[in-house]
Parts: C-alpha cells; sequence; structure tokens
C-alpha cells in the first residue's frame, strides 16, 4: 500500500470541507472493507483518506414514516433491526446475504453503496423497494431515485466532494409481496452469480404494480421494466411470470468471469426473475 | 497395562495458548529489532532478464539492505531436484519469481523501495500447456536440466519432463485383446491451493556467535536444516529450526521458501530479518496441487471383469521441481491409478511437466485425488454402461488378501470389503429416490507413512515425565497423542506428562510431517521410549530390591510386586534410585523403526447428490465414509483428519480452483478462490472400522491422508446417477452441469 494521510473528522461538516479541500486526491473511509482492498491493489491510491469512523449523526435507523437509514450504519445492524424487520422484511433479509457476519459488522450502508460494485446484494432490493439516497457536500444536498447512483463498475454519479449521508425506503401503502434470490451455486460466503429482486402490489390476485431488479448482471444494478411491465394489471400466474422472465436476458449485460459466462449468466437471470416471482407469490 | 488415556477425548497440550492469541508462529516470536522483507517478483511468465538496477533503491531513506541475485552465493536449491535459484539471474520462469528483496523497517518504506528497482525484460513466448510442453517443439524451459543435482531418472528427450513415472505388469496388448469392450477417457483437475491460513513465511535471526535462528515452519526441522545449510554453505550445527508453531501445512511447507533472503538481509543489514507471503503472493507463488490430464483406456469382459488397464497422467508441474520432497519428484498418486482393482494387464505412466506455471508442491496424498477422481469416474461408467450395478463391479474387482494390485504390490491386512458394505450402510444406497437426486461409490486404497524417529523422556525425582520431542505439530494433535502415548506406557495421569517441544539443535531425530507417518513412525518412537523407561526402571527396582523382574508390574505411575504387601516403588522413586540417589532426572532415548508396512489402508465413501436441472447446481445431500482406522488414540483429532479432509474434498468437487490466465492466477485471494464454509458441508457419517489392528501403537491405523480422496468421484458417480451426465473435470462448475444438460437434452429430447 502507498503510504497517506490519514485524518479523523467529528462532523459531516468537517467531512466535506476536508474532501472539498483535497478533491480527487482524498477518499472518504467508511467501514474500510472495499476501500482497504482497492488500496492494496493500489487501483485506488489516495493521498488522503478521510475517516467517517469518529463522524457523529450518521448511524441510526428511523421508521416513523418513511425508513431512514444513516450511511454510517454496518449491515449487522440494519439486518437485526427490528423496524427493518417489521415493516422492510426485503431489506433485511437482503443485507443478511451480504459477505460474512464479519464483514457486516464492519461494512456500512453508504460504503456499500459508494463502493458500486454490481454483484452487491443490497441494490436490487433497495430498487424494488424504490428507495432514494441522500447525498451531500458543501454546497449542499442532494437526493435521488438509487437507481440514478450507479454509473458503471465501481462507478456513481458522486463527485469527488460529495458523501452519501442517508438512505431513505419508502412504507409501502400495505405489505408488498417481495422475494431475494441469490444464485450461489459454489459456496455461501460468495458473491452472487446472478441475484433477483421483485416487490409486487397485488391486490384481488392482481399485480398492481411491481418492481423487478438484478444485481450480478451487468455493470449496474438493472432494473427490469419490460418485465415489470408485463407484470401490471395483469393476474398473478405461472404464465404470466414466465412471459415476464423471458423478457430478462434481453435486458441484461452479464460479463463472463469464474462465476460463469455472459450467456449462463443471462440464462440464470431469466430462471431467477419466473422463481423469484414464484417465491413472492407463494 | 492400563490403556485408559488411549481413546480419550484429551485436549490439546497447545489449545489453551492458540484460543488465546499466545501461542507463538513464525512470524509473532518476538526477537528485538525484527524489520521486514519484501520481494519484488517478475511480472512475466518467461523472460529473459537484461537488467536489474537497485542503486535508486538502495539510496532510498529507511531502507536497509537490498539484495539481488549478484548479491549473494546464487545457488540452485530445492527439497530434492535442485532446480530454482535463490533469485531469478537471467531468466524468470514464471509470475510471482523473485528477483530482489528489499529489508526496512516499515514494511510500506519497503514495497515502496520495490518501485524503485529497474528491471529490463527480454519477454519470450510462455510455455502454459503442458501437454504442448511435451512437443518437440516447444521451448526447453530448463536447458541445463541434465547438470542438476538430485536429478530424478527421466527418458532422453522427454522434453521438457520433472519426473517420469512407468509402472507395468503383464501383457497389456494381450489383455485389450481378450476384452469385449474397451473404455476410453480422459479427465482432469484444477490447479488448487492448500488454503493454510498462515501465509508461508519466516524469520532469522544470526546471533554473536553467529548461529543462525531460523523461526519458520518447522514441518521437518532437521531436513529443512540440512537444505538450508547447504544452500547457504555453512555448516549444519550453525543453523537451529526453533521450534515455533505451525499454522496449517497440509503438505506445503517443507522447503525453505524465503528463509534463505531472511539470512541474506539479516546478514546485510545486521538485524533480524522477516518476510510473509501475502496470500496473493502465497496464489501467485506458493506451491499449489498439480492440476492434472489423466487419459485411461480399460478392457473389460462383459461379465465387468477387468482384462487390461492404460493410463497416461499429465501433471503441471510448474516453473520448478524443487518444491517436490521425493527423490523420483513425482506425485505419488499416480501409480495409485489401478485403485483397489485387480488388474492382470497395466501399464501406467506419469510426467511431471515444466511449464511457465507457479511450481507445484506437496499438498495432502498428493497425486492420488488426481488419480482417483479419474479412476473412480471411469470405472463407474464402464460399470453403469455394462449394465452392472457400480457397488458389485466394485466388490467383484475389489483385491483380496495376498493378490497383486495393479502395479504388482501385495498389501496386507485389508480391510476394504469392510469398508466398502460400512460406507454403503451409512447411506440410502439402493433405496427409492426422488427425480434428480443420486448416489455415487468412490473408494481408495492408501498406504501407512515410513520412517524412523527417536524419542527422548526423562523422569523427574518428582515422577513428572518429560517427551522431549521434535516432532512437529501443524495443527493436527501430535503433541496430545504422544503425551497419551506416554501416560498409557506409563500408567500415569495426562497432567503427570510434559510435551516439551524443541528446535532443531537439541531434538531426538525426527523425520518430519509428511505421508501420514506421525503417529506411526513418531509415535512409535515415543512409544519405545516409554517401555525402554519402565523397563530400565523397572529393573533398577528389581535390582534395589531383590525382587523378580517378571513379578513386577506398574500400574497407576508405581511398580508392584504383584501377590504381595510391599510397599510400591513410584517412578518418580525409580527415577531417584535409577540416578544413584541424585536429585536429578535420569533419561532414556529410543528409536523406532517403522521402515517396512505392509499394510494397506481403505477410505470409501457414497455422496448423495441432487442437481437443479435448470440451473446446474448442484446440492451435496449427504455422505457417508468409512475407514479402518484400528485404535484412535484421541477420537476429536482423528474425527478432525477425517473430517477436515472431507472438506477439502468438498472443496476440490465443488469450488476451490486457481485460475490461469495468461501465465496469471486471476483468482488470488479468498474472496474468489473459494473454499467451501461451514453452510457448504453436507451432513457426513463417519463409520471407523475400530477391529482393524494396524502397526502404529496399540493397533492403530494411520487417518491423515485419505479423506478427501474418493469425495469428488463420489459426487461425480452421484451426478450421473441423478441426471445422466458424467462431469470430467473438477471442481464441477455449475455451468458445467448445465451445458452438459442442455447437450444431454438435444440427444435424447423424449427424456432418458
Ligand atoms: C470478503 C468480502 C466479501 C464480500 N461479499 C459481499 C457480498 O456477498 N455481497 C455484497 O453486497 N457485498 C459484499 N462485499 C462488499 C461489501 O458489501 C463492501 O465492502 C462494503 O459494503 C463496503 O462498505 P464499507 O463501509 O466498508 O466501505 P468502505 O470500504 O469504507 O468504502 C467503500 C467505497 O465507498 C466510499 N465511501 C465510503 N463511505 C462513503 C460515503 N458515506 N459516501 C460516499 N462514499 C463513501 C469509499 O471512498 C470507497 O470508495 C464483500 C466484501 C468483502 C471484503
Amino acid at each position: 500500500m502507498i503510504p497517506f494521510d490519514l485524518r479523523f473528522p467529528t462532523t459531516v461538516q468537517e467531512a466535506l470541507e476536508l474532501l472539498d479541500q483535497y478533491g480527487e486526491e482524498a477518499r472518504p473511509m467508511a467501514g474500510g472493507t472495499a476501500l482497504v482492498l482497492l488500496m492494496q491493489q493500489r487501483l485506488v491510491t489516495p493521498q488522503v483518506v478521510v475517516s467517517l469512523s469518529r463522524v457523529d449523526g450518521l448511524s441510526s435507523i428511523s421508521a416513523n414514516g418513511s425508513l431512514r437509514i444513516g450511511a454510517l450504519v454496518n449491515h449487522r445492524v440494519v439486518e437485526e433491526s427490528p423496524e427493518v424487520k417489521a415493516g422492510w422484511p426485503l431489506l433485511a433479509e437482503t443485507y443478511h446475504r451480504v459477505a460474512t457476519v464479519r464483514i457486516r459488522n464492519v461494512a456500512t450502508v453508504g460504503g456499500g453503496l459508494a463502493h458500486a460494485d454490481p454483484n452487491q446484494d443490497p441494490p436490487a432490493t433497495l430498487i424494488a423497494l424504490n428507495a432514494t439516497v441522500t447525498a451531500a457536500s458543501s454546497g449542499g444536498k442532494r437526493e435521488m431515485p438509487i437507481e440514478d447512483l450507479f454509473k458503471g463498475y465501481y462507478e456513481t454519479c458522486l463527485t469527488p466532494d460529495e458523501l452519501i449521508t442517508e438512505l431513505t425506503v419508502p412504507r409501502p401503502v400495505r405489505p408488498l409481496k417481495t422475494a431475494y434470490i441469490k444464485f450461489l451455486p459454489r459456496t455461501a460466503d460468495d458473491y452472487a452469480t446472478v441475484a433477483v429482486a421483485v416487490a409486487l402490489d397485488v391486490a384481488d390476485g392482481r399485480c398492481v404494480d411491481a418492481r423487478i431488479a438484478l444485481n450480478a448482471a451487468g455493470s449496474t444494478p438493472i432494473r427490469a421494466r419490460d418485465a415489470e411491465n408485463v407484470l401490471r394489471g395483469q393476474p398473478l400466474s405461472d404464465e404470466v411470470f414466465r412471459a415476464a422472465a423471458a423478457t430478462v436476458p434481453a435486458i441484461v449485460d452479464p460479463v463472463s468471469d469464474h462465476r460463469g459466462s455472459a450467456n449462463y449468466k443471462s440464462r440464470m437471470a431469466e430462471v431467477f426473475v419466473r422463481r423469484a416471482l414464484e417465491k413472492a407469490t407463494a | 497395562m492400563a490403556t485408559s488415556v488411549i481413546g480419550q477425548r484429551a485436549p490439546r497440550t497447545e489449545g489453551a495458548g492458540k484460543v488465546t492469541g499466545q501461542a507463538h508462529y513464525a512470524l509473532d516470536v518476538p526477537v528485538a529489532g525484527m524489520v521486514w522483507g519484501k520481494a519484488l517478483r517478475s511480472p512475466h511468465p518467461y523472460a529473459l532478464i537484461k537488467r536489474v538496477d537497485a542503486s535508486k533503491a538502495r539510496t532510498m531513506p529507511g531502507v536497509l539492505a537490498v539484495i539481488t541475485a549478484k548479491d549473494i552465493r546464487n545457488v540452485l536449491h530445492g527439497r530434492r531436484v535442485y532446480d530454482l535459484p535463490i533469485l531469478a539471474e537471467n531468466v524468470v520462469r514464471f509470475i510471482g519469481e523473485k528477483i530482489a528483496v528489499v529489508a526496512a523497517e516499515d514494511p510500506a518504506i519497503a514495497e515502496a523501495a520495490l518501485d524503485l528497482i529497474e528491471v529490463d525484460y527480454e519477454i519470450l513466448d510462455p510455455v502454459l500447456d503442458p501437454l504442448h510442453a511435451m512437443d518437440d517443439d516447444a521451448p526447453v524451459l530448463h536447458p541445463d536440466q541434465r547438470s542438476y543435482t538430485g536429478l530424478p531418472k527421466i527418458p532422453e528427450g522427454q522434453r521438457n519432463a520433472q519426473s517420469y513415472g512407468h509402472w507395468e505388469k503383464g501383457d497389456i496388448e494381450a489383455g485389450f485383446a481378450e476384452a469385449d469392450r474397451v473404455f476410453e477417457e480422459t479427465y482432469s483437475s484444477a490447479m488448487t491451493h492448500q488454503a493454510h491460513i498462515e501465509p508461508q513465511g519466516g524469520a532469522v535471526w544470526i546471533d554473536d556467535d553467529g548461529i543462525i535462528h531460523v523461526y519458520g515452519h518447522p514441518k521437518n526441522p532437521l531436513g529443512q536444516r540440512k537444505q538450508l545449510a547447504e544452500a547457504l554453505d555453512v555448516p549444519e550445527d550453525k543453523v537451529i529450526y526453533e521450534f515455533v508453531r505451525i499454522g496449517g501445512d497440509y503438505g506445503n511447507k517443507g522447503g525453505l521458501m524465503d528463509v534463505p533472503l531472511c539470512y541474506y538481509l539479516s546478514r546485510a543489514c545486521g538485524r533480524p530479518v522477516r518476510m510473509t507471503h501475502t496470500f496473493k503472493e502465497e496464489f501467485m507463488a506458493g506451491s499449489p496441487r498439480h492440476p492434472s490430464v489423466i487419459h485411461m483406456r480399460t478392457g473389460v469382459k462383459r461379465d465387468g471383469t477387468i482384462t487390461a488397464h492404460q493410463v497416461r497422467s499429465i501433471f503441471d508441474g510448474g516453473a520448478y521441481g524443487a518444491h517436490k520432497p521425493v527423490p523420483n519428484v513425482d506425485v505419488g498418486g499416480a501409480r495409485k491409478a489401478g485403485g483397489v482393482y485387480r488388474i492382470p494387464n497395466c501399464k501406467i505412466e506419469s510426467y511431471v511437466v515444466y511449464t511457465n506455471h507457479v511450481p507445484g508442491g506437496f499438498m495432502r496424498a498428493p497425486g492420488d485425488s488426481q488419480t482417483i477422481f479419474a479412476l473412480e469416474s471411469h470405472v463407474d461408467d464402464i460399470a453403469r454402461d455394462l449394465g452392472i450395478d457400480p457397488l458389485e463391479f466394485r466388490r467383484k474387482n475389489m483385491i483380496q488378501e495376498g493378490e497383486a494390485d495393479a502395479t504388482g504390490d501385495v498389501w496386507r491386512d485389508l480391510y476394504w470389503r469392510q469398508c466398502l458394505d460400512a460406507a454403503v450402510a451409512g447411506s440410502n444406497w439402493g433405496k427409492p429416490k426422488p427425480p434428480n437426486v443420486g448416489r455415487g461409490i468412490a473408494i481408495t486404497h492408501r498406504h501407512i507413512g515410513e520412517g524412523e524417529a527417536e524419542s527422548l523422556i526423562r523422569v523427574d525425582p518428582s515422577g513428572q515425565i518429560t517427551v522431549v520431542t521434535g516432532t512437529p505439530d501443524a495443527g493436527m494433535g501430535a503433541h496430545v497423542m504422544e503425551q497419551q502415548i506416554a501416560a498409557a506406557v506409563l500408567t500415569v495421569p495426562l497432567e503427570q506428562v510434559t510435551i516439551l517441544p524443541v528446535g532443531s539443535d537439541i531434538m531426538p531425530f525426527d523425520p518430519g510431517l509428511g505421508a501420514g507417518r506421525t503417529t506411526h513412525v513418531s509415535g512409535g518412537a515415543v512409544n519405545a521410549a516409554a517401555e525402554k523407561t519402565r523397563d530400565e526402571l523397572r529393573a533398577v527396582v528389581a535390582e534395589n530390591r531383590g525382587w523378580p523382574e517378571d513379578d513386577i508390574v506398574l500400574k497407576e505411575g508405581a511398580f508392584h510386586l504383584s501377590g504381595s504387601t510391599e510397599q510400591p516403588v513410584t517412578l518418580g522413586q525409580a527415577a531417584v534410585e535409577a540416578a544413584y540417589g541424585r536429585s536429578g532426572p535420569v533419561e532414556f532415548l529410543a528409536r523406532f523403526d517403522g521402515r517396512k508396512v505392509f499394510t494397506e489402508l481403505c477410505m470409501a465413501q457414497v455422496a448423495e447428490v441432487e442437481v437443479d436441472p435448470e440451473t446446474g447446481q448442484l446440492s451435496i445431500l449427504h455422505v457417508s465414509a468409512a475407514c479402518d482406522s484400528g485404535t484412535i488414540i484421541n477420537p476429536p483429532a482423528a474425527e478432525g483428519q477425517v473430517e477436515g479432509a472431507f472438506v477439502q474434498g468438498v472443496g476440490l468437487a465443488m469450488s476451490e480452483e486457481m485460475i490461469l490466465e495468461d501465465g496469471r492466477v486471476t483468482n488470488p485471494s479468498f474472496g474468489d478462490y473459494k473454499i467451501p464454509t461451514a453452510a457448504d458441508i453436507p451432513p457426513f457419517t463417519l463409520t471407523w472400522i475400530e477391529d482393524a489392528p494396524g502397526p502404529l501403537p496399540f493397533g492403530g491405523r494411520a487417518l491423515a491422508e485419505h479423506g478427501h480422496i474418493p469425495t469428488s468421484p463420489a459426487i461425480a458417480n452421484a451426478i450421473r446417477d441423478a441426471v445422466g451426465i458424467r462431469l470430467k473435470s473438477i471442481p464441477f462448475r455449475p455451468e458445467a452441469i448445465y451445458d452438459a444438460l442442455q447437450a444431454k437434452n438435444e440427444r435424447e429430447p423424449e427424456g432418458r
């Protein structure tokens, strides 16, 4: 690792000022589980690392109305939170599926999102649940749909002086029918070969609304809008699920790697969209 | 003789130190003033080195020493064949080969200094396919091979061979002529890593007498001392391999790796120096299990009688043979290509081939897992294609006591049939099964490690027994085993036996870990020393009292004159008498010779799997295993050996694979090289055949080397049973299963 300067701001404001001051030369660090690996491989070589570990005010969860999760809340806390489990069970389950408990105890929600590895678990679920993220810089704040955050492999729309401060998930009007399936054919601690999240709003046996997204199926998490359109307004049935899943291979763009070829992953994307729909409505 | 401590679930002698973090491994030995060494490694699989300029690194502030090939006596060295230079000088032969090393107090400074070393390369076309390496137009990677010390026998003109093995029996052509059918197939296996949690490393401190203290991985301290002394050209007594704990070995750590470099850096900067592989370095430049390509051709009668069996195995040995510890520089398992079967006409040829990949080393039953995967898959197909039940096929063809195996070896004390039957009994074999579920059998045989060792036992006036041991313990419980044996022979509680591990300077002779020999050979030596202690002290007690020796029994740590009320004599009292009344201890040294063993072990497994036909996902539902353990000295240690090996077998079958592209290992971390987690391990039923006396102390048999061997073929055979496809390469990638199922559905659109 290349030597660097390590700073410990204690407020969001101070952190943002440091990022503003050093620009491209600085990198924020939350849990450090991703950043340190990238630094060891010299894929990123910041001169200044701005540790967020002592920053106040980004470490709480509130569930009055929408769910609001501070950027420094770690994965384990989301997974175990009674509020999250009660109102957004899919979210608790998805964070539970990330890596191992050792990673989840330190990896933060904000760091996970900013890392933007398309193989990660939370993004598809957050898209399915219609979440938004708030980013702040010394110039002010902006809020955006989670889908807009991701631009490519390890690439977000954040500027170097911005921090994610909060994640917001709306409370559904009535409980959604949801499922997250992480296809793990090798070992239980692996990244997904493909993963699918679905959230269906169902009334009287019909799909009123559908949100479907996939991880590990392209350079960003991918929303399966064509599949959603097939479902919307339709009665739930195997034929509809199959028809929805059949639209998926055309919109995914996975890479070939040691988890499988692009073609295999596309096939699996279709299979697991169908299975996730079946699981959500079972 | 009271043997109650044999079979006891005795705790590890070193257990508390390990779980509290106080145990010392190579890198955390507290030596004052220790500094770090870091290595500059080749980024090319094959290139000439035109120039190395380290001058900028030498003058960098904080750098204590820089060493290149020109700065040292850069000999070739190795465990048997000496083909590996300490540092690359004119040529690099794999990505990760070391070119220079730097010492600095801060490892970050040492690393930064590596960036300042300039190397000019002339890049050459690498040899990456072991089959191509053998072709006449392949570049010769070791043009000076014929001059290497320790060169094994290799036929003239055999291009890029590290070693060659050849076994023949009967008349292979006549055997094929006799056959009703001939089956032929090629199998392959991936390069895999031992995945010990402690990466390879070491530390060297040169004291004011010039003694070189090595804190490495002392799995064979006397052997390593000899290797190092030779490589450095110093007398053996100037080197001490100190006793430290070993964080897992699995066959890997018996070489020198970075220890000579620690020495040269230490000499250059006058400070103790340590080096350790990062896991990335461990994957790129460790000494992994050899990948294989194994071709089998077998002739059979319609009734399943084998008439001929021909095998050609090719192992990718990588750039150097130096890490292989056996005289023929091969992977021993290759000769087992006839397995447990009666084969009248057989020909086995095995090549280990030089390529520009990371050099291969030894890992748990080297060669066996590759060879038996091929054989047990092949045999299963033969049985099923002939319409014979695979269990019956094995029962019919399995050799019996006194029969010769495929290479003509005759084994004794066979409990193979019992193992097979017990493994089957512990499984659902033969019961109805749901769709996409299948069951498969595989079986292997395995020798018991041989050798000789000495042990020293000391008895204090207090009666405390100390076993002064040079037996390494890589985590398998060797020391508690020695404690139990000494306690059992001397009829004392475990607490009355202290295990004192010592370094190569004063240890009694020990051959080191390997080949599953520790309980047999090192345990045998402790047994012999304890018996000698007992017998000599009894003689003293007899003489001093005029008791007839034959009437004296040792029980509960004291000599009793049987049938009398005479005061028993404790071991402590006897020791004082043996020392002519001195209050000092007495010592007994004994030797055990376990060089000739004909007992051959067995491990049989039955796997039950389910295949998801839509995705190719494979789930192992259950595995039943049985082996002829004989007497078990320490049950948790025995379970640890077989269950731990089984977990490695699951890894071989399911996920472990060093992926090589253009000579580079592309997944050099445990994030991408996947070993099974606890959640991936299926229910495992293990049956011991304990009523199977063997040559180990108290009638045991070796257990360490074969728990993983049948796992991957048993799973492959279960996959065929489940969905009718044959997978010929490990690990079984889900996509390969998916593709094979697609292909099968195209062939047979109507289903089976
Ligand atoms: C062994 C291993 C296995 C893993 N397996 C999985 C898995 O199965 N599924 C999965 O989803 N993920 C997995 N991960 C990835 C893991 O989720 C991420 O490493 C983690 O979420 C990153 O969070 P962190 O707090 O440690 O971020 P850090 O490492 O601190 O930072 C990550 C990136 O985000 C930036 N950053 C951090 N905080 C902020 C912020 N508030 N605002 C803006 N930028 C910020 C950093 O500069 C850096 O670029 C795995 C990681 C490891 C190491």
